[in-house]
């Protein structure tokens, strides 16, 4: 098995994505690959080009090679994998020009955040998968077909999901913390962080809120606004952080906040005095999601891929290598077998059970007017 | 010259008075919507102000400091100037966004930083002056002028290194002659001689930190957010480009019209002497 990474894929993104802002917001240059006569036997080469987020994959050792080296050993496909996705925001600004103009991008894979996989859908900016060339599809958890973001579910596959909760430090907190209201308890003033991903945060909030996320609308986040924008007129908020939250809560800055699971159960490895609760309210359900842009030219090497990776032997090597929720049914089982992994199969936070599922909300989507208005208010509140 | 700079510039005030066609869409038509500036300048008008008097007095605090910083290496440098202009520049030659990262673990709340101020017993004088909130300085206004400053004091130090330099020791020995001591000699030769230096370390200071985003990310707090922090929002998330155009426009007159008055002033005064 892959030994612990040192950095969680999210962890790693905000380190790195104010680095590539810069990359960003200049024009993309590398996406014209020019429309091709031979499109036909474009769809047959031998190649593949995935871009994904950092440290989303087993990478491999010597002896034991990862995913991405062992699928080309297999089928002869040459992968190009890219670790380029940093902020969701920021990949989105960086392939839209190309799209919105009808190019088509180097990439045959890309694997955004839900909610950005749904826009791109909506824009009709993707294909559809070659589900006939994927019998591995079918194991895709039940929970995850046909999903919000993606309603026939033809457009996407996801890679990993995970929970949205609520992380603490028990020695800063002093107590075990199980609602949302204990985000607000006036004792940890100054001391309680919020997540800059919208969804997140005042999706978390909207079920403290007794609302559904699953079908928002702005008057049923108001109340979930107001009360974020009342804590942070409080001082209760002491920031508003992407990944770098996992730094203010081993420092101590936080005693509380908002998190994304698979982060804290890879640092509570290492940290026992990290919890990770999902409120009693409930907790939001993420995922990132395999698309094909527009005009991909390698689609079964596409398929291939997706294929392998929704094999259960190889999803289990992925899973213990990132620590979020596998999409693919049978990796517990797997994982349950070698003595080395098989605590992460007996892990909630990344094999969650029926009791737990049935807590757990998927944001769901936002019109653009919608959306717009949201970020608005959000950013208000933020201070972005 | 044109290429690079008045064609960039021509798109960014066309797009900044035309309206979107769609959300997700970089076409947008130009209406001499002139509303874009005002809407901007409603909401994002604390914040602009905010960023200016931040980068306002991250430039005074590196003037304060890299003066005789500047001073001390090119007067009584001698053979170990450039040992110490080497000492100015070395943490620069990592990332900036490392860099301002660093200070998070340094100012943390049970960080070095804190810890020695407490210490000291410095903590509640601090916090009397707003320097330090709630026990913390991570997270405030003072962690972000901190890291402003910071990250300008070689932009202030290398040019008046360079001025201070410049001035011919006869003029010294001149003033020396005349009976002017030190302090005379400051005032009437020294100063007047690297006005220069520091006009332009007060540019290279302020124009980057009244721009900055990521000081106010990485060690402010919802409360201290700058104008850099905003434009990323309307560019990355909200998508407004039209807004964010109008936005960039005003901050690029805001900031000339500070240099055209500063660069004004300070021209006379260097010719004039005081």
């Amino acid at each position: 098995m892959p030994p612990d990474l040192p950095l969680s894929r999210r962890r790693f993104l905000a380190r790195s994505s104010w680095a590539l802002i810069g990359v960003t917001l200049a024009p993309s240059l590398a996406a014209c690959t020019g429309q091709g006569k031979d499109s036909e036997a474009a769809a047959k080469a031998k190649r593949l080009v995935i871009s994904s987020w950092p440290l989303y994959i087993d990478p491999g050792t010597k002896d034991d090679p990862g995913s991405v080296e062992r699928f080309s050993k297999q089928t002869g496909i040459d992968v190009t994998y890219k670790e380029d996705i940093n902020d969701p925001l920021a990949f989105f600004s960086r392939i839209q020009p190309d799209l919105a103009a009808g190019k088509r991008l180097p990439q045959d894979i890309i694997v955004p955040t839900y909610w950005v996989a749904q826009r791109l859908i909506d824009l009709d900016w993707v294909d559809p998968l070659p589900l006939s060339q994927i019998p591995n599809a079918a194991n895709l958890l039940p929970s995850l077909d046909k999903p919000s973001w993606d309603p026939s579910g033809r457009f996407s596959l996801p890679w990993q999901t995970g929970i949205t909760g609520i992380a603490y430090n028990i020695e800063a907190t002093g107590r075990e913390l199980r609602s949302v209201d204990d985000l607000f308890d006036p004792a940890f003033r100054g001391k309680v962080g919020f997540l800059t991903e919208m969804r997140d945060t005042i999706g978390l909030l909207m079920l403290a809120d007794g609302q559904d996320p699953a079908k928002p609308s702005f008057r049923s986040a108001e109340g979930a606004f107001n009360r974020l924008e009342q804590a942070k007129a409080d001082g209760q908020i002491r920031a508003f952080t992407g990944n770098d939250y996992q730094d203010d809560l081993l420092a101590g800055n936080f005693a509380a906040c908002v998190a994304w699971s698979g982060d804290v159960a890879q640092l509570s490895l290492e940290q026992p005095k990290l919890r990770f609760v999902v409120p009693e309210s409930g907790g939001i359900r993420f995922a990132d999601v395999m698309v094909m842009p527009k005009g991909a030219p390698h689609r079964d090497a596409a398929a291939a891929w997706m294929n392998f990776v929704y094999d259960p032997v190889n999803a289990a090597r992925i899973a213990a290598a990132v620590n979020y929720i596998s999409p693919v049914r049978g990796v517990a089982e797997i994982l349950a077998r070698d003595p080395a992994t098989a605590a992460m199969a007996r892990n909630p936070l990344m094999f969650p059970d029926a009791a737990m599922e049935r807590r757990l909300t998927k944001f769901g989507p936002l019109s653009p007017e919608e959306e717009s208005r949201f970020d608005a208010r959000f950013a208000a509140i933020t201070g972005g | 010259m044109a290429l690079f700079f008045l064609l960039p510039l021509a798109a960014l005030v066309r797009m900044s008075l035309s309206e979107q066609t769609q959300r997700f869409s970089l076409d947008a038509m130009f209406t001499g919507r002139v509303a874009n500036y005002t809407e901007v300048l409603v909401q994002y008008g604390p914040v602009l102000w905010r960023s200016l008097a931040f980068a306002g007095v991250a430039t005074l605090l590196c003037g304060l400091i890299g003066y005789p910083m500047a001073y001390a290496i090119s007067r009584q440098g001698g053979r170990w100037k450039p040992l110490l202009l080497g000492l100015v520049v070395v943490p620069f030659f990592t990332s900036y966004l490392v860099r301002t990262i660093a200070w998070t673990t340094l100012l943390a709340d049970q960080g070095p930083v804190l810890a020695l101020l407490s210490w000291l017993g410095l903590v509640s004088p601090l916090e009397r002056l707003g320097l330090v909130v709630e026990g913390r300085i991570l997270n405030t206004a003072a962690a972000v002028i901190g890291g402003l400053t910071y990250n300008g004091l070689p932009f202030m130090v290398l040019p008046l290194v360079v001025s201070l330099e410049k001035i011919d020791p006869r003029l010294l020995e001149a003033a020396a002659d005349l009976h002017a001591r030190g302090g005379r000699t400051f005032r009437r030769v020294i100063w007047p001689l690297s006005l220069p230096g520091l006009l332009a370390g007060v540019l290279l200071t302020f124009i980057p930190a009244a721009g900055d985003l990521v000081n106010a990310q990485y060690l402010g707090g919802p409360g201290n957010r700058m104008i850099g922090n905003s434009l990323q929002n309307l560019l990355l998330v909200q998508n407004r480009y039209p807004a964010a155009a109008a936005l960039g426009v005003v901050l690029m007159v805001m900031l000339s019209l500070l240099l055209v008055l500063s660069l004004g002033k300070l021209d006379r005064d260097s010719l004039t002497g005081p």
